[in-house]
């Protein structure tokens, strides 16, 4: 029927990137088809789209029709039926409000079987957060085997376990983790999570309904207790009084507890002490920031999941910007993929490059030799300290070479400046390793490589 | 006489409520197809977050996708937002403050778990945002989509002031438009608001849209601003 409809689409499936189609070509439809000369008709389901394409795409898809019809054809775009026209938002917004309900009305159809009582409602816990999809590198590694052994053992090895660490390292997603192993392996246990200010919350709750028997039944009943960003206790009396006696009831009766937080126990301000002590009860393990190693392999990994071969340059370049904590580092990932996807474009130094401009934004970065050191280290996988050191051999006084080169034509220090900051070398050195890797990078395919990407990496 | 003309100019909203239809979007396609494509019920991601100058069109696209709306320079506590919104957005997130980011720390950990969304926006991205944001609610507003909004160029510009004067039935020369463009604030918003401000006052005086008029105009709106 659509022929002519259905051979446009294939086209615009070929000449746009596949977002570019999905959002704005998929969702027409075509009508009058049987009988072109009187004029077809495309639907849009919404004004927003109607107007894109009409600037964008209606012009290609009359060029289309002249070429499949062998006649000129007139096409009139038009709205679909008036319940579309809103803002999408307005829809989605609605058709959200009703998947809540939806499922209560499925869940309270069931029969109160076991698999039910583990629902998200009872148990907080996001089952996209597991251990499988947590990338493991020295800065969480203690962390995650602390972890893994509580949610083998609940109760019976750390209680309580006490996961410290920045913004963003991936605290929440272990508590989670913790969490969905142990439903998964005894799914008779009572498992809660809950945000410190959530619990705060039903602590303001149960004072004002005057229901503090119910709040304490309840929280004492639990066999697990998993509650993330402690931090937000601060100050909080009323609160901490509460956390300290269901802290005590679970610790006694072996039930595990598991415990987040932004810093080290004895560094959280405004906490009573006698629970401050009680956090170093168990065993209590940092997360660090991830070192570039760590965050090549988590944007990799991460990629893979998306279905996207990353290679290493380019996930290296997406790394170094990004240093401080793992949350903003997928962003840019999706940043990247995204940006890949819309201009139908592969992955490659110069888009990375390109994308991550809206996530960082303008900034003026001063190269300086000590950065250039530190980059070059990173990415030869050595010491900074290697590079000011007296030894010579290759794997060495090749990388050395290039982070001269580099401090050369990246700053504008001198050549006995430069020496100087690799452990005190005469200038002659550095005009040899700037000599060397000049004459050496227009054979060195390999070395033209690498200097390619630590200049990306360090111009930003 | 000189009161009316404060009188008018004074109100700087533009007319037609804000939508994504009649939004100009210039070099911010790519922006654009993404909230798009975001609005739509497949996508998860909790977090989109706009960022760019004042005038690039943030509050526009903020206003128009349906959501529950709060700027946080006017609330900066954000206690206006309902507590079970699905869909909210939250322009300005630099200005909120203790109590506001605690909220929106809130917000955001249980729109993501229940699969809502928050747009945000800011005149930076997150990653420059760190003197005035918590660093668990910056760093949750970097982890999502982050996109630039980037004003529009002034031939942009002269083709949208363009269109919305033949919205309004004005007639404009691109001899007026450009005499506005290099003397006028070249935000779209401000432009937006002396089209509308220059409309009503020649319809008021009764006198046609000449140079001499826009002069006038001009003048007054400058003389307004502190």
């Amino acid at each position: 029927m659509s022929s002519f409809w259905n051979s446009c689409l294939s086209q615009f499936e070929q000449e746009l990137p596949l977002q570019q189609f999905n959002t704005w070509i998929r969702p027409l439809r075509l009508e009058g088809e049987d009988n072109f000369a009187a004029g077809l008709r495309l639907i849009a389901p919404n004004g927003f789209i109607m107007k894109w394409v009409k600037e964008r795409y209606l012009t290609r898809i009359e060029e289309l029709g002249q070429v499949y019809f062998d006649a000129p054809v007139s096409i009139a775009l038009t709205l679909g039926e008036r319940k579309t026209t809103a803002a999408p938002a307005r829809v989605e917004t609605r058709a959200q409000a009703t998947t809540p309900k939806a499922a209560d009305v499925l869940a309270a159809a069931l029969p109160a079987a076991k698999s039910s009582s583990n629902s998200y409602e009872k148990t907080r816990l996001i089952s996209s957060f597991t251990f499988d999809n947590l990338v493991v590198g020295k800065a969480n590694d203690l962390a995650r085997a602390a972890a893994m052994q509580v949610a083998q053992n609940p109760g019976g090895a750390y209680n309580p376990l006490f996961i410290y660490g920045g913004a963003g390292l991936g605290k929440t997603h272990l508590i989670h983790a913790i969490g969905n192993t142990i439903i998964d392996q005894h799914p008779q246990k009572v498992v809660r999570y809950v945000h410190a200010e959530a619990y705060y919350s039903d602590v303001v709750r149960a004072y004002q309904q005057k229901s503090f028997d119910v709040f304490k039944r309840y929280y004492r009943s639990l066999d697990v207790l998993l509650v993330d960003d402690v931090q937000f206790f601060n100050g909080k009396n009323r609160t901490q009084e509460e956390f300290f006696y269901v802290f005590n009831a679970l610790i006694e009766a072996r039930k595990q507890i598991v415990i987040s937080c932004d810093t080290y126990p004895k560094d959280i301000s405004g906490l009573e002490d006698r629970l401050i002590t009680r956090f170093d009860w168990g065993l209590t393990v940092q997360i660090e920031p991830p070192e570039t190693e760590m965050r090549v392999a988590i944007l990799k990994k991460k990629a893979e999941a998306e279905g996207v071969a990353l290679d290493d340059e380019v996930a290296f370049v997406i790394a170094k910007h990004l240093r401080s904590n793992v949350r903003e580092l997928e962003g840019a990932l999706k940043k990247v993929l995204a940006y890949s996807s819309f201009h139908g474009r592969e992955i490659a130094l110069d888009l990375v490059k390109e994308a991550l401009k809206d996530v960082i934004g303008a900034v003026n970065r001063q190269i300086t030799v000590e950065n250039i050191q530190k980059t070059v280290a990173d990415y030869y996988k050595m010491k900074v300290a290697d590079l000011f050191s007296p030894k010579r051999t290759r794997a060495i006084a090749r990388p050395r070479q290039v982070a001269m080169w580099l401090a050369k034509d990246l700053t504008a220090h001198s050549y006995p400046m430069i020496g100087d900051a690799f452990g005190g070398r005469d200038h002659t050195t550095v005009l040899h390793a700037v000599r060397k890797i000049d004459s050496l990078r227009t054979k060195d395919n390999e070395l033209n490589h690498d200097l390619h990407v630590l200049l990306q990496v360090l111009k930003g | 006489m000189r009161q009316t003309n404060r009188q008018l100019l004074l109100n700087l909203i533009p007319d037609s409520p804000p939508t994504l239809e009649n939004f100009a979007a210039g070099g911010n396609a790519d922006a654009l197809t993404a909230l798009a494509a975001w609005l739509s019920a497949e996508n998860r991601e909790p977090c989109l977050f706009l960022w760019g100058e004042a005038g690039a069109g943030k509050t526009h696209l903020l206003r128009a996708c349906g959501a529950a709306y709060v700027d946080a320079a006017v609330t900066p506590a954000l206690d206006t937002l309902p507590a079970d919104a699905t869909f909210i957005a939250i322009d300005n997130v630099e200005a909120l403050d203790g109590d506001g980011q605690i909220a929106l720390f809130n917000h955001f950990n249980r729109l993501r778990a229940t699969g809502g969304r928050l747009l945000a926006s800011a005149e930076a991205p997150p990653l420059q945002l760190s003197a005035m944001l918590r660093e668990d609610l910056r760093t949750r507003l970097g982890s999502g989509l982050i996109f630039r909004l980037r004003p529009l160029s002034d031939a942009e510009k002269i083709a949208t002031l363009t269109a919305q004067a033949e919205q309004r039935g004005m007639r404009l020369s691109p001899e007026a438009l450009d005499y506005v463009l290099a003397r006028a604030p070249r935000d779209m918003r401000s432009l937006a608001a002396f089209l509308a401000a220059l409309d009503r006052y020649s319809l008021e005086h009764k006198r046609p849209l000449t140079l001499p008029l826009l002069r006038e105009v001009l003048q007054a709106s400058q003389e307004d601003r502190p």
